[in-house]
């Protein structure tokens, strides 16, 4: 079937232009030039025009963000490696991606509605992707999974999203933040040797 | 505990007539933001529901609709940590100071007619401020005013990074409900903290102290 296909069109040809131009200076117009496609034809994918095409192209980059830190970190072997890992490669995609900081530095409330759509779903993809890890690590004793899964995956999107006092660029501080503060409470006080 | 740092009044000096007229105006725009939220809310309906006119108002608040908007957060905020001091001050241990200020800060949200108002109708005027580098503003407000209340158990830098903790585990979980964990019951407070927050800060304390 064609439809899903014109409609990535679409979207991949506004996120070029975003990235070129910012959201502010994309229109409508520009982007079906780009996309090959009739204006009629924006219209039938993107009924509510600009402002929900700008959304698909929020939440289209920010799936393929998690996409590629998935593949970054998913050889990570224990719990502290892919939390250390993942919170450090995050960062530095976050801190890098240029389109998203040129679009916080001039509107950043564009990202507001696509971010707040995904925040359930980001957790619980987060908590389903630190669970193996979980299940295989020794917790310390009343812990289950599914709650520190979920209290983890919060915390690493916590962090993510904004580093406040720590500095996740040293090696050191990640390590305190990891071992320390965050999983203190989740594996064994004396982690054994293995 | 002194607020004086953070009640910085906005327009006119704040005495006397000025200061009530100041309070009215305040608690009036609260009203409306309760009412019809943030950007429906205009000077004239402030100034109605004050009971004064728009002359009067504009002598209090020269910069007019900015600075009603500006005098409202700011006493909301002094308000607020007023509440955040009572609670976590009367702490009897870290874990209480912990859960005292989580749950004060939940419940304080979720009492607040207008912050509930622009969840429902306008939640973007709000979480702009929540987002990257505007969180981590944010956080350094919220973890430098409530840092001091965790002073009595820990040293400075732990204080700060604990109060941040707290601030993020707060906002999480008001940003992205679940289920499992309701902000504003002690219990499920406490058993969060008992379990994941403490063990933390206390690994970080004695590292700190060994060091």
């Amino acid at each position: 079937m064609a439809v899903p296909a014109t409609k990535e069109r679409i979207v991949e040809a506004a996120y070029a232009l975003v990235a070129r131009f910012g959201p502010a200076r994309t229109s409508i117009e520009d982007v079906a030039v780009a996309a090959g496609v009739s204006r009629a034809t924006m219209y039938r994918y993107f009924p509510g025009g600009r402002a929900e095409l700008i959304d698909e192209v929020v939440t289209y980059e920010y799936r393929l963000f998690f996409l590629r830190l998935y593949e970054a970190i998913s050889d990570a072997e224990t719990l502290e490696e892919v939390m250390e890992l993942g919170l450090r490669t995050a960062h530095r995609a976050i801190e890098d991606h240029d389109v998203l900081q040129m679009i916080l530095r001039t509107e950043p409330e564009i990202l507001e509605p696509a971010l707040r759509a995904q925040s359930s779903e980001t957790r619980e993809l987060v908590a389903w992707f630190l669970t193996p890890y979980l299940e295989r690590h020794e917790l310390a004793p009343g812990v289950e999974v599914a709650q520190a899964a979920d209290f983890l995956a919060r915390m690493v999107l916590s962090y993510v999203g904004a580093a406040g006092r720590w500095n996740l660029d040293d090696p050191a501080q990640l390590t305190e933040l990891v071992r320390g503060e965050l999983l203190s409470g989740i594996v064994p006080q004396v982690p054994a040797d293995r | 505990m002194s607020l004086a740092a953070i009640d910085k009044p906005t327009g006119s000096p704040q005495r006397g007539d000025a200061a009530s007229k100041r309070v009215a105006i305040v608690d009036a725009a609260l009203a409306c933001v309760a009412a019809r939220g943030l950007k429906a809310t205009t000077v004239d309906d402030v100034a109605r529901a004050a009971g004064m006119s728009r002359a009067t108002l504009y002598r209090t608040l020269p910069g007019g609709r900015d600075d009603v908007i500006r005098a409202m957060a700011e006493t909301e905020l002094a308000r607020f940590f007023s509440a955040l001091a009572v609670a976590m001050g009367g702490a009897e241990d870290l874990e209480a100071a912990l859960v005292a200020g989580i749950t004060t800060t939940a419940r304080w949200v979720q009492d607040s007619a207008a912050i509930q108002m622009m969840l429902e109708i306008e939640p973007d005027e709000l979480l702009k401020n929540l987002s990257f580098g505007e969180m981590d503003q944010a956080l350094a407000v919220a973890a430098g005013f409530s840092a001091p209340f965790y002073g009595r158990w820990l040293e400075h830098e732990q204080s700060l990074r604990a109060a941040e903790w707290a601030t993020r585990i707060v906002l999480s979980y008001l940003l992205d409900e679940d289920d499992m964990i309701d902000l504003t019951d002690e219990a499920d407070v406490h058993g969060l903290v008992a379990r994941f927050v403490l063990p933390g800060i206390e690994a970080l304390a004695s590292s700190s102290r060994a060091t």
